[in-house]
């Protein structure tokens, strides 16, 4: 049941991009269509979980002072290997992720998990947490670009909504990503709080 | 002192071991991006060139061309340019034939602003080939300007502008250099 909740709680309850709000750069970013929020939740699912177990496996062996270059080079390492097979294999979404895929280094959940969680905790715990915040952080982005391809470019995974308005442009710009990001946390607040009551 | 080296130890091993993952994930994947890169290419060149049936990449100076092939005797060029675009390099390829006339242009790869910029290449509902692009179709490259020759894309000046003048350029360069040769 404890191995469930570390699992689990990526999902919700710390949910990375609407409860503990980190990796909104990319979130920000590449919520523009439906397809691309995907790729880059699988893309940064990857990582976390390579970058995760690595960290755990070298815990012990790793000095505190020299803990963040160290995990650094775990974690540009699986971005690496990302990025590479997403060009070799899936070249459209490489290309349309562009820079937002050698910028998962930076991405803040990866480095937060590496730091708070797998750090101090053994391999398959830190890799259940990993695949928690994952797909934690992969529905919320889908959540958020559906909702923006939708109402900024008319269209869902690409196919036309036939709606009938002109979309209003600056929901797949920048302003329409903090709005959907704030409008869905403040709705996502709400609910949890009538639940907890 | 002893710690100092402890820790570079460690760190030394690990970027190791990454190095060597790395190595061993490029040369496995390396083949593969490059044959979709070659692809990629070969489908523009069929798209701005329909009438050829054989190109063959040349350079000339610094540039990078393909002569369009038919029946063996060259058809006409295809050029590789990169446009200066809002949010980056815009890689595109454009056929020309021998007298500088257009024969189609194709968008390699942009960053352009989705919505916007990005609408360089979009294809509409109902149609095949992009609205934009379609337009450099049989006119002269040279000496096009946007809003006269070339309708821009609606708030993206920018981007329809870098596409048309990188064009130009690339032309006029081209011819340039083909005249120095003779």
């Amino acid at each position: 049941m404890k191995l469930m909740g570390e699992f689990v709680k990526g999902l919700w309850r710390e949910n990375p991009t609407f409860r503990i709000v980190l990796g909104l750069c990319p979130t920000l970013a590449v919520s523009t269509s439906v397809g691309n929020g995907f790729g880059m939740g699988i893309a940064a699912t990857f990582v976390l979980l390579g970058s995760n177990i690595f960290v755990s496996m070298v815990r012990n062996i790793v000095p505190e002072k020299v803990r963040i270059p160290c995990y650094i080079v775990i974690i540009a390492t699986f971005v690496t290997i990302a990025d590479l097979f997403m060009r070799a294999y899936a070249p459209l979404l490489s290309r349309s992720l562009g820079m937002f895929v050698p910028l998962i280094v930076v991405n803040c959940i990866v480095l937060g998990r590496a730091e708070a969680f797998s750090s101090k905790e053994p391999p398959f715990r830190s890799m259940l947490d990993a695949l928690g915040m994952g797909l934690g952080f992969t529905w919320a982005l889908v959540l958020i670009s559906s909702i923006r391809e939708a109402l900024g470019n008319g269209t869902l995974f690409g196919n036309s909504l036939h709606s009938g308005f002109q979309p209003p442009l600056f929901m797949i710009l920048a302003p329409g990503a903090l709005l959907t990001i704030g409008v869905l946390i403040g709705i996502l607040n709400y609910f949890t709080k009538k639940m907890g009551k | 002192m002893k710690q100092l080296f402890k820790f570079g130890v460690i760190l030394g091993v690990i970027c190791l071991t990454a190095t060597l993952v790395l190595a061993v994930t490029y040369q496995v994947t390396r083949p593969k991006i490059e044959g979709e890169l070659s692809q990629e290419e070969q489908n523009a060149l069929k798209v701005i060139f329909p009438a050829a049936d054989s190109f063959t990449r040349k350079t000339m100076g610094e540039m990078e061309y393909f002569e369009a092939l038919k029946n063996n005797t060259a058809a006409g060029y295809c050029l590789k340019i990169t446009a200066n675009g809002y949010n980056g390099f815009i890689s595109v390829m454009a056929g020309i034939d021998p007298s500088g006339v257009i024969t189609g242009v194709s968008i390699l790869s942009h960053q352009e602003t989705p919505g916007l910029g990005a609408k360089i290449n979009e294809i509409k509902p109902g149609e095949n080939d992009q609205w934009f692009l379609r337009q450099f179709k049989g006119k002269r490259a040279g000496k096009l300007e946007v809003k006269k020759d070339i309708d821009a894309v609606t708030g993206a000046t920018i981007s329809s502008a870098a596409v048309t003048t990188a064009i130009n350029n690339a032309v006029n360069a081209f011819f340039k250099e083909v005249k120095n040769k003779k």
